[in-house]
């Protein structure tokens, strides 16, 4: 709504000096009147909620600006706000200013001295505008609310097994496209069994909506859904409506287990299995492998071309935040690989010495592109420059109807604390530890990365994905062989919508 | 084994020699049928056997299985999808009749599909163009040919096509593959159209007067690039590099399941590279033996004392018979008898024979 209220408002303006107005005109205002007012409402329920109150902060200076009879409709809320001559709003935050001490963050972005004058104006929307502001603007669509690390607000037909995997899932414990699937599939499992159907209704009519979905709401809040999670749901709720009412309950719930069970073997287990010895045939003796993070796949792929006793080398680039290539590279030096382990930041050199890139996924799009952890794509254009053959090993129950052509809009944005180095992190404690000491005041007014929440003209972004193009991936080792990338949909639906599995 | 007393390799290279017109793929599956009609397995698996231990014999038999695994592979699968279709077991005899009568119907509509290709092919050439093309395929003969005899109007006998070809012919191509492009010169030709001759050297000489290539494929393979006589990838890249479109024709029975990402990926050992100094031919301390591209041995008392050594060198592909693997990327399209793909629908295709 607010948005339909932007597009409206500068086609109003030029307007508002005619006398004379048509009647589609008048219409016209009317309903930009009417969109105004509900934006105005919406303000005032929902100035809690990060999301809400940045779009109402950008809708309601317009609407300032808009037509008289706007002003006049937006009743007393737009008074208050926005109605202020910008020194009188100036003058009530720097009343304000004692009592925000630098402690809180949203105190702190308050300080006029870093507020330009002519955007005073925007004024009305300063509540909204502070939690939002830490929000990149491109990405806003990526918010979500913060990841869940309490038990505040869990609705109560959560089953512990989906709690337990929803928290694990939410700090990194359980990471990786595959891995979350399984262990989402098995927590299903046990909320599978806890399930009893209401007296009055079927299983197959009632389990999704009353009791799957709450659980999947839980996992929603704890971290994104993966395109791998979200096939197997899919899958899922297929199956769970395809029962037959008759059926009595305990063999419907041990029904759906086994097949469950089946699912994670077919479609993961073996899969993984089959990729790996398929994917292990490019590793050619003498090979220098490069990969980038960590993949399951990929490592028992790498395991599988040791254990069939290929003499090859392994190079495993890495980055921050999660630094998932350490356990690589270990796992992979324990087995006695030779193995080197390079920072993103030698990424163009360590391309020199490659003769082939592993990489995995988290997606594969339909259009061939690949949806892996940030930093990939940087890698497979590296390799696709160096005419080094790049080649994605993933299963198919992580290929996906999705197309991407940006990593903007297919993403997820970690907590930006993430990206802070322990030490910068460390600097900041000592500091807050530190504040009643006047004696250094100057290194505590040097803000350091570590108070970003203070600096108003700071925003970190923590993207966990990014989209590599087609043209770089040479290859795709899936369970139905190696695929060119344009082939994605056609295993899509060979996999995932034709049901193959179930 | 069931197979003792049926030669599947004889039979091969004996319907290659009566039918000079036959691929190799297509006399690969015709040959596994007549081993099926000859051998009397009476259940599935026994089939199943069969077609697999005969498979690897004329695997075996030949230096270059690519051609051939596109047939048999295609064939084996053919045979199951078919055997699990019906999963009668009582009466295995009628099956049996039943799947070899389909696959004579097979190799009917695969030596068919020829007349097909040329049929979609030559609306590629029109007047005035000039085709390069290279060795002797007999697919890309049929297309020129066709594309030479058509005419707008029925009046004129010729064609009213006018357009004239270029053969890259490399003057140590084997009598095997020059009597093949000899044959398609002649018979173009004949039919009034002018054709140059050159040498694989000259082809980035004549590529600016060139509108289009054609060239024949050994094997497509599951990317979508094309496995073919060497010399093949060069034509490619000098096409692309003057931006000429690249046509690849061939039948479909010749898509087959390999994915190469380079010139070693064929599995392959052919006798294309060989290092010598003045002391001879370089020996790397062991390695030279599994090395792929070893070379060419100048000398031909050497060649034949490689073929002596045993499997090793006989296996190794002549300079003669050497293919070379061009990648998708450079190939504008693929003229086959379902009509002309884009290199990257041949994995689909191949999906829908395979699941």
């Amino acid at each position: 709504m607010p948005d339909a209220n932007k597009d409206q408002s500068p086609k109003e303006q030029p307007k508002d000096g005619d006398s004379s107005l048509s009647p589609a005109e008048l219409k016209k205002r009317a309903k930009a009147e009417k969109q105004a007012r509900r934006a105005a409402e919406k303000e005032q329920r929902g100035a809690g909620g990060a999301g809400g109150a940045e779009a109402s902060s950008s809708a309601t200076p317009q609407a300032n600006g808009g037509p008289r009879e706007v002003k006049q409709g937006q009743g007393q809320k737009q008074h208050q706000k926005g109605g202020q001559p910008p020194q009188q709003q100036q003058q009530q935050q720097q009343q304000q200013q004692p009592y925000h001490r630098r402690s809180g963050s949203q105190g702190a972005q308050q300080m006029p001295v870093r507020e330009k004058p002519g955007k005073a104006v925007a004024g009305a929307g300063k509540q909204g505008k502070k939690e939002g502001s830490k929000q990149v603007e491109l990405f806003s669509h990526l918010y979500t609310h913060p990841r869940r690390t309490t038990f505040e607000g869990v609705s109560k037909d959560v089953h512990p097994s989906v709690l337990a995997f929803g928290f694990k899932m939410a700090s990194y414990e359980i990471c990786g496209s595959s891995a979350r699937c399984v262990a989402m599939l098995l927590a299903f499992k046990d909320a599978i069994q806890a399930y009893t159907t209401p007296t009055g209704t079927s299983l197959a009519r009632h389990m999704t909506s009353h009791h799957l979905s709450p659980q999947i709401e839980f996992l929603k809040t704890c971290r994104a859904i993966s395109e791998s999670m979200g096939n197997a749901i899919r899958w899922l709720k297929k199956l769970i409506v395809e029962i037959d009412p008759n059926t009595a309950e305990q063999e419907a719930k041990d029904y759906l287990c086994e097949h469950i069970g089946r699912f994670i073997q077919e479609r993961i287990m073996i899969t993984d299995t089959a990729i790996a010895e398929s994917a292990a045939q490019q590793i050619k003796p003498g090979s220098v492998v490069l990969t980038f993070a960590k993949s399951s796949i990929v490592e028992k792929t790498i395991l599988e071309a040791h254990e069939a006793g290929t003499p090859f080398r392994v190079m495993v680039v890495d980055s921050r935040p999660l630094f998932e290539g350490k356990r690589l590279a270990t796992s992979l030096m324990r087995v006695g690989l030779e193995v080197e382990y390079v920072p993103f930041s030698g990424l163009a050199h360590a391309v020199k010495d490659a003769t082939v890139v592993l990489l995995g996924a988290h997606a594969m799009l339909s259009n061939g592109r690949l949806q892996s952890r940030i930093g990939t794509a940087s890698v497979a254009l590296q390799a696709h420059r160096a005419a080094i053959p790049v080649i994605v090993c993933c299963e198919s129950v992580k290929f996906s109807e999705k197309v991407a052509l940006d990593s903007i809009v297919l993403n997820e944005v970690a907590p930006s604390e993430e990206l802070l180095t322990p030490s910068s992190l460390a600097t900041a404690h000592a500091k807050k530890e530190g504040e009643d000491d006047e004696g250094d005041k100057a290194s505590k007014n040097a803000k350091t990365l570590a108070d970003w929440r203070d600096i108003s003209n700071l925003q970190i972004l923590n993207l966990m994905y990014d989209v590599t193009p087609a043209e770089y991936i040479s290859m795709i080792v899936c369970e139905y062989g190696s695929l060119p990338p344009s082939s994605v949909p056609v295993v899509h639906r060979l996999a995932n919508e034709g049901g193959i599995a179930a | 084994m069931t197979s003792d007393n049926f030669d599947v390799v004889a039979t091969y290279q004996q319907l290659l020699i009566e039918d000079p017109e036959l691929t190799m793929p297509v006399a690969a599956i015709e040959s596994l049928i007549l081993a099926l009609g000859a051998t009397p397995a009476s259940t599935m698996s026994e089939t199943l056997h069969l077609v697999q231990t005969c498979t690897a014999e004329l695997k075996k038999s030949i230096r270059n299985p690519i051609s051939l695994s596109a047939g048999t592979d295609l064939f084996q699968q053919y045979l199951i999808s078919n055997l699990q279709q019906r999963p009668s077991e009582g009466d295995f005899d009628v099956i049996r009749k039943h799947l070899v009568e389909n696959g004579r119907l097979f190799v009917e509509r695969a030596k068919a599909a020829r007349e097909t290709i040329a049929g979609f092919g030559r609306h590629f050439i029109r007047d005035g163009n000039v085709v390069l093309t290279n060795g002797g395929s007999r697919v890309v003969g049929a297309l020129l040919r066709s594309a030479a005899e058509s005419s707008k109007s029925s009046k004129t006998p010729g064609g009213s096509i006018r357009f004239k070809v270029i053969y890259v012919v490399s003057s140590d191509d084997s009598n095997y593959t020059s009597s093949e492009a000899a044959e398609n010169i002649r018979a173009l030709r004949e039919r009034d159209v002018p054709v140059a001759v050159i040498q694989p050297s000259a082809v980035a000489y004549c590529m600016d007067q060139v509108t289009q290539v054609f060239v024949g494929a050994e094997g497509v393979v599951e990317n979508g690039g094309v496995v073919n006589r060497m010399g093949t990838y060069q034509m490619a890249m000098i096409a692309r590099a003057t931006r000429k479109p690249f046509y690849v024709v061939s039948e479909s029975h010749k898509f087959v399941r390999l994915y190469p990402l380079g010139q070693k990926d064929l599995g392959i050992e052919q006798d294309v590279l060989i290092f010598e100094t003045a002391s001879g031919p370089e020996v790397e301390d062991g390695k030279s033996e599994s090395g792929i591209d070893e070379g060419i041995v100048a000398d031909v008392d050497e060649v034949k004392e490689r073929e002596r050594r045993g499997d090793m060198a006989l296996a190794r592909l002549s300079r003669e018979e050497a293919i070379d693997y061009t990648p998708p990327d450079l190939i504008s399209g693929i003229i086959t008898e379902s009509g002309v793909l884009l290199p990257s629908a041949v994995s689909e295709e191949l999906i829908k024979i395979w699941f």
